[in-house]
C-alpha cells in the first residue's frame, strides 16, 4: 500500500490530554502507528488503562499520568513527569470534550464551572505549559479535538457548547500568537460518535441518525489519519483551523 | 489505520492538472498510488503532467478539456471511465488565475465577469455533474473543489474571483448534502496565499509580502496542498462530507493585521 512519507510522526513525541470520553485509546493507537511516543494525561485512572490498554505493546513504555489539570501546579507536575522521560514535546493532542446535558434552567453555577475547566481551563493550562516548551524549541504541534456544537447550539446543551466555541476561540488565538515559532495549531470537530460497533441499520432506528447526512453516527477511528496529519512536519500551511469530520452535519440546515 | 490514506488503484480526475497547485495535486495522488487523469486547456502541461505520473509507475491520461463546456466536461469524464473502467475522485481545480487582479467594478466588462463565473463556478459544477451519475452507481465517490480564503473573505477590487470561489463552497455544501446517500462526498480545500509558477507577477505584487503578515510568518508552497488532497481524495475522509480543508498561513483565524507584524496600509481611502 503506498503512503506519503509525509504522514509519518517517527521521532516524535505527543502528549494526549483527555478531559473525558471515550475516543483517548483511539487517538493514542493513530499516534503511536505513525511512529509517536504517546505521554497520556487523563482525568481518570480508567481511561489512562484504556489508553495504554489500545497502545501496540512497543508503544507502552512512554508512560501517562492521571491527573486533574486544575491548576498551575497540578500543570507543573504533570509538565515535570513528562520531562522526566522525556525531551522535547512536538505534539499535544488534547480531547477536551467532558459534558453533560440539562436544561439551562437547570444547571448549577458548579456544574457550568466544572464544564468549562475540565475542557477551557484545563486545555489552556497545559497548552500554556507545553506551549513554552515549543516556542523555547521553535517547533510544535497542536491539535484540539473539540465538537461541532462549537458552531451550532443544541438543547440542553448551553454549558458544553460554550465550552466547545471556547477551544475554537483557543485554537485561533494560540495559533495566530505562536505562528512565529513553528507551532501550529488546529482543532478535529466532530459530530454525534459512538465508539462501539453498532450495525449501521440498527443506528438508523434512530431518528438523529437518520438526520446526519451520511446516516451514520461518527466513530472514533475516523479522525485518526487526519489526526496524524496535522500532527505532522508537513502540516505546516495550515494553522488556527478547525476541520470537521461529522457525516456532513455543518454543510446541512 | 493510516493505511486508509493510501490510494492504492484508485482512479482521480484533476481539473487544471498542468500547473501550479493541481500539477503538485497531481503527482502527490500518484505517489499515493492513484492512476489520474489530467485535464487542462493546453496539451503541453498536461501531457508533461502525464509522463511524470507514468515515471512513478502509475497510470495517466491527459484530456485537454475547457471545462467551461459542458460537452468537455462529460467528455472528459467519458474518456477516463472508458480508459481506466470507473471514475473515483474528481478535483475540481481549473480556475481563471488572471481574474484574481484587482480590477475596479466599472472597468469590469459583461464578458470579464462571464468568462471567470463559466470557467470557475461553472466548469464545476459541469464536471461534478458528469462524474456524480457514475460516482453513485458505483456507491462510491470523492468530489474536492478548490476554493480559495477569498471565497470567505472579500478582496477589494476582486469580485469574479471572491463570488465564484465562494460560489465553491456553496456547490460542495449541497453536493454533500444531496449526495451522501448514494455513497458520494464532497469537501472544499481552501488554500490562502500560495504562489506558484503560474501566478501571475501582478498577482504576486499584491499578495501579502513575504508572507509577514500571516501567523505562520511566510507564504504557502505548492507542496503544502499535496497531503491534503490525499487524505480528501482518500477512505481516511470517508466520514468527512460538506466541509473544508483550509491551509492559509493562519490568515483565516486571524486576519493579516493582527499578527505582532504592522502592515503598511496606503494612505488613500
Amino acid at each position: 500500500m503506498p503512503l506519503l512519507p509525509q504522514y509519518s510522526l517517527a521521532g516524535k513525541t505527543a502528549i494526549l490530554h483527555s478531559a473525558g470520553g471515550d475516543d483517548a485509546p483511539f487517538l493514542a493507537r493513530a499516534l503511536a502507528e505513525a511512529g509517536a511516543a504517546v505521554f497520556a494525561v487523563c482525568r481518570r485512572q480508567d481511561t489512562l488503562d484504556a489508553v495504554l490498554g489500545a497502545l501496540p505493546a512497543q508503544s507502552r513504555g512512554y508512560g501517562g499520568i492521571v491527573a486533574a489539570l486544575d491548576s498551575e501546579a497540578a500543570t507543573a507536575g504533570v509538565i515535570s513527569q513528562f520531562q522526566f522521560l522525556h525531551e522535547r514535546a512536538d505534539i499535544l493532542v488534547n480531547d477536551g470534550r467532558s459534558m453533560f446535558a440539562r436544561a439551562a434552567t437547570r444547571i448549577g453555577l458548579e456544574d457550568w464551572d466544572e464544564v468549562q475547566s475540565r475542557n477551557v481551563r484545563a486545555t489552556f493550562l497545559i497548552s500554556q505549559a507545553v506551549g513554552a516548551l515549543m516556542i523555547a524549541q521553535e517547533y510544535g504541534r497542536i491539535v484540539n479535538i473539540i465538537s461541532g456544537l462549537a458552531e451550532r447550539g443544541m438543547i440542553n446543551g448551553s454549558a458544553f457548547s460554550v465550552s466547545q466555541a471556547g477551544l475554537l476561540a483557543l485554537t485561533r488565538s494560540l495559533a495566530v500568537e505562536w505562528g512565529q515559532h513553528n507551532i501550529r495549531v488546529n482543532a478535529i470537530g466532530v459530530g454525534w460518535t459512538t465508539a462501539d460497533d453498532i450495525p449501521v441499520e440498527e443506528q438508523r432506528q434512530e431518528q438523529l441518525v437518520r438526520y446526519i447526512p451520511l446516516r451514520q453516527k461518527g466513530q472514533p477511528r475516523d479522525i485518526g489519519p487526519l489526526l496524524v496529519y496535522l500532527c505532522s512536519e508537513a502540516c505546516d500551511y495550515t494553522t488556527g483551523q478547525p476541520v470537521y469530520v461529522d457525516g456532513g452535519l455543518n454543510a446541512h440546515p | 489505520m493510516l493505511e486508509a490514506l493510501s490510494l492504492d488503484d484508485r482512479v482521480a480526475v484533476v481539473t487544471g492538472g498542468g500547473t501550479g497547485l493541481g500539477l503538485e495535486m497531481v503527482r502527490h495522488l500518484a505517489r499515493a498510488g492513484a492512476n489520474v487523469a489530467i485535464a487542462g486547456r493546453r496539451t503541453g502541461p498536461i501531457e508533461r503532467a502525464a509522463d511524470e505520473v507514468k515515471l512513478l509507475g502509475r497510470d495517466a491520461i491527459a484530456v485537454p478539456t475547457d471545462v467551461s463546456d459542458s460537452a468537455q466536461a462529460n467528455a472528459l469524464i467519458a474518456a477516463t471511465i472508458q480508459h481506466f473502467g470507473r471514475v473515483d475522485v474528481l478535483i475540481n481545480n481549473a480556475a481563471l488565475v488572471s481574474d484574481s487582479i484587482p480590477t475596479p467594478i466599472w472597468d469590469i466588462s459583461d464578458e470579464d465577469w462571464q468568462a471567470a463565473l463559466d470557467v470557475n463556478l461553472t466548469g464545476a459544477f459541469f464536471c461534478a455533474r458528469a462524474a456524480a451519475r457514475p460516482m453513485a452507481d458505483q456507491a462510491r465517490g470523492k468530489i474536492i473543489n478548490v476554493s480559495s480564503g477569498f471565497g470567505i473573505r472579500g478582496g477589494r477590487d476582486i469580485y469574479m474571483y471572491c463570488c465564484t470561489k465562494g460560489g465553491i463552497l456553496q456547490l460542495t455544501r449541497v453536493l454533500s448534502f444531496s449526495l451522501a446517500r448514494y455513497g458520494v462526498t464532497a469537501n472544499s480545500i481552501v488554500p490562502g496565499f500560495i504562489p506558484t509558477v503560474g501566478t501571475d507577477s501582478e498577482i504576486r505584487e499584491a499578495l501579502p509580502r513575504s508572507g509577514a503578515y500571516l501567523p505562520t510568518g511566510k507564504l504557502g508552497v505548492p507542496e503544502d496542498i499535496g497531503p491534503v488532497a490525499v487524505f480528501l481524495a482518500s477512505s481516511a475522509s470517508d466520514y468527512m462530507t460538506g466541509e473544508t480543508f483550509t491551509l492559509d498561513g493562519g490568515g483565516l483565524a486571524g486576519g493579516l493585521a493582527p499578527t505582532g507584524y504592522a502592515p503598511e496600509i496606503p494612505l488613500e481611502p
